[in-house]
């Protein structure tokens, strides 16, 4: 698996893609918390871009509530959007879409990211 | 004809020299050590033997132990010489490599001396060059302190890696004994479970919890997450859930209690997808709650494949708070309820394609007349066969209830009880 950062105004873009699974969990972890613990001027919020993502077992789908809670102790906003339909299922079969915000593309959820303090 | 002849001839002169080479060269060899020692003993010899001679007015009889001793200096020197060329496997690379090149010169200048006495005295000096000879015996042996350091590591840790995967399989083999083994006894039903873990210690597990008024709950549940962490939280979790299912008639308080408990014990951030319901064999009613497991399939008796409805509860482990949605489903005489991981549809094959949901459904439905016992082993068989040689990345985890109710006329195909064994892992 293979992630991309971008940096935006309002938030920062986190763009995984190919297969998060077991194997791939650990790197991922490691990447979004290095993202969520480097200092600087930090952007309102995080947003999780799924469009180039295939598949996400359990273990993956534990990044996303550890980033959620990494995102919400930092003052960020946190979100997740373009769910391939694969993904979409284990995001609403888990819960997961009840407690982690879920837009259908990058422009609502950058619509949606309030105006940080920072 | 000749030419295999000639080669014989020189073999046979051959072998007693490389067997010396062997005795002497070789570092384990029994005289290495001993041939070592005179090689040092003699490269002091010679080169106190050069600073001597430089001295004026040494009486007659130091020069000709100085002679002599040269003498066998060179003789011991050419002798390893020449074994160093026998033993070498590219001969003429030794020759011409730096070790090669001190050796000759070590003994060069006793050889060219005799030719010409002119160049005696510069000759004379070369043999200061012995000093190279030390250097070689230096760096073998550092290379060979390294190597045994090496070996000793190795060692260490192949014993230490031994250790932790007999640990790990006891951890494995304890985790697969919580699970029970027998279904209770209850009139009518007959319960059949499977965990097959995978490799790398997963956090599946099923129960069959004894529940008053005759009622048996059934859990089918997925730890995210591989590993000690997960057999760990796995095992909480199941100790918490069928501690908390005496105290709860209703599934959905029991799963959000669960949950709670769980929030508070989880160190690592785990979270585990749970199915759980309460199964009330003098009725044939289900009670059900979902926190985040793949919906269970009712298989009728006519062969028709339900999924249970309410799906998309919120794992447990994940937030504290969480409230759960009890459903109720009604069985009748020979349905089958299935419940299973996603170890069973996201077995991948060899071209990467998931065993998915219409194979599982397709099994069901075709075997689904059996016992219980046999729809399991039936389901099983076909992952495994999918799966062909790619290796099982996560637990696959199979229970399968049938329900013949007293008054049906039909006899439950295994009696009331039926011992269900989890399968080993070959």
């Amino acid at each position: 698996m293979k992630v991309r950062f971008e940096s935006l105004s309002l938030a920062t873009m986190v763009i995984p893609e190919g297969r998060l699974d077991y194997g791939a969990a650990a790197g991922f972890q490691a990447q979004v918390e290095q993202l969520l613990a480097g200092g600087g001027t930090k952007p309102a919020g995080v947003i999780i871009d799924c469009a180039g993502l295939d598949y996400v077992s359990s273990a993956g789908l534990r990044v996303f509530l550890l980033a959620a809670r990494a995102s919400q102790r930092a003052g960020l906003s946190f979100a997740v959007c373009a769910l391939k339909p694969a993904v979409r299922e284990v995001f609403d079969l888990s819960g997961f879409s009840r407690i982690i915000a879920v837009y259908a593309d990058r422009a609502a959820a950058l619509a949606d990211t309030p105006l940080g303090s920072a | 004809m000749n030419m295999s002849l000639v080669g014989r001839g020189v073999q046979s002169v051959n072998a007693p020299v490389r067997q010396l080479a062997q005795l002497l060269l070789n570092r384990d060899g029994p005289y290495a050590q001993a041939f070592e020692n005179l090689i040092l003993a003699l490269i002091v010899f010679s080169l106190v033997s050069v600073g001597l001679e430089t001295l004026p007015g040494l009486p007659a009889w130091t020069t000709r132990v100085l002679k002599v001793g040269e003498i066998a200096v060179v003789a011991v020197f050419s002798l390893e010489y020449l074994l160093r060329i026998v033993a070498a496997q590219r001969k003429l690379a030794f020759i011409f490599s730096f070790y090669g090149l001190v050796d000759l010169l070590a003994i060069a200048p006793f050889y060219l001396a005799g030719l010409d006495v002119r160049y005696l005295r510069a000759l004379r000096v070369l043999r200061v060059l012995r000093v190279l000879k030390l250097q070689r015996r230096v760096l073998e042996n550092t290379v060979a302190e390294r190597t045994h350091e090496l070996a000793e590591r190795n060692r260490a840790l192949m014993h230490a890696q031994a250790q932790l995967t007999a640990e790990l399989d006891t951890a494995r083999a304890l985790q697969i004994a919580i699970l029970p083994s027998k279904f209770p006894a209850r009139s009518g039903c007959v319960g059949a479970a499977r965990m097959v873990p995978a490799s790398t210690m997963g956090g599946d597990f099923y129960d069959f919890i004894e529940l008053p008024d005759g009622q048996v709950g059934l859990v089918m549940a997925d730890v995210s997450g591989k590993g000690v962490p997960a057999a760990f939280f796995m095992a909480v979790a199941r100790t918490n859930l069928r501690e908390l299912a005496m105290h709860h008639a209703e599934p959905a308080s029991c799963l959000a209690r669960t949950n709670d408990v769980l929030c508070t014990q989880n160190p690592m951030e785990l979270f585990v997808s749970v199915f759980y319901c309460i199964f009330d064999p003098a009725t044939g009613a289900l009670r059900y709650a979902n926190g985040g497991h793949n919906p269970p399939y009712v298989r009728r008796a006519d062969g028709s494949i339900e999924v249970l409805s309410g799906a998309g509860g919120l794992v447990l482990g994940a937030m504290p708070g969480v409230e759960y949605q009890n459903h109720t489903v009604q069985l009748g005489a020979g349905d089958r309820l299935v419940l299973y991981t996603d170890g069973v549809t996201e077995a991948f094959n060899h071209v990467d394609e998931a065993y998915g949901e219409e194979r599982l459904i397709a099994e069901i439905q075709a075997h689904g007349d059996g016992s219980a016992e046999a729809l399991v082993e039936r389901i099983c068989h076909s992952v495994t066969i999918f799966s062909g040689t790619v290796p099982q990345s996560d637990d696959i985890t199979l229970t399968v209830l049938t329900w013949h109710p007293a008054n049906s006329g039909e006899v439950p195909l295994a009696g009331l009880q039926m011992p269900i064994a989890p399968a080993a892992r070959q």
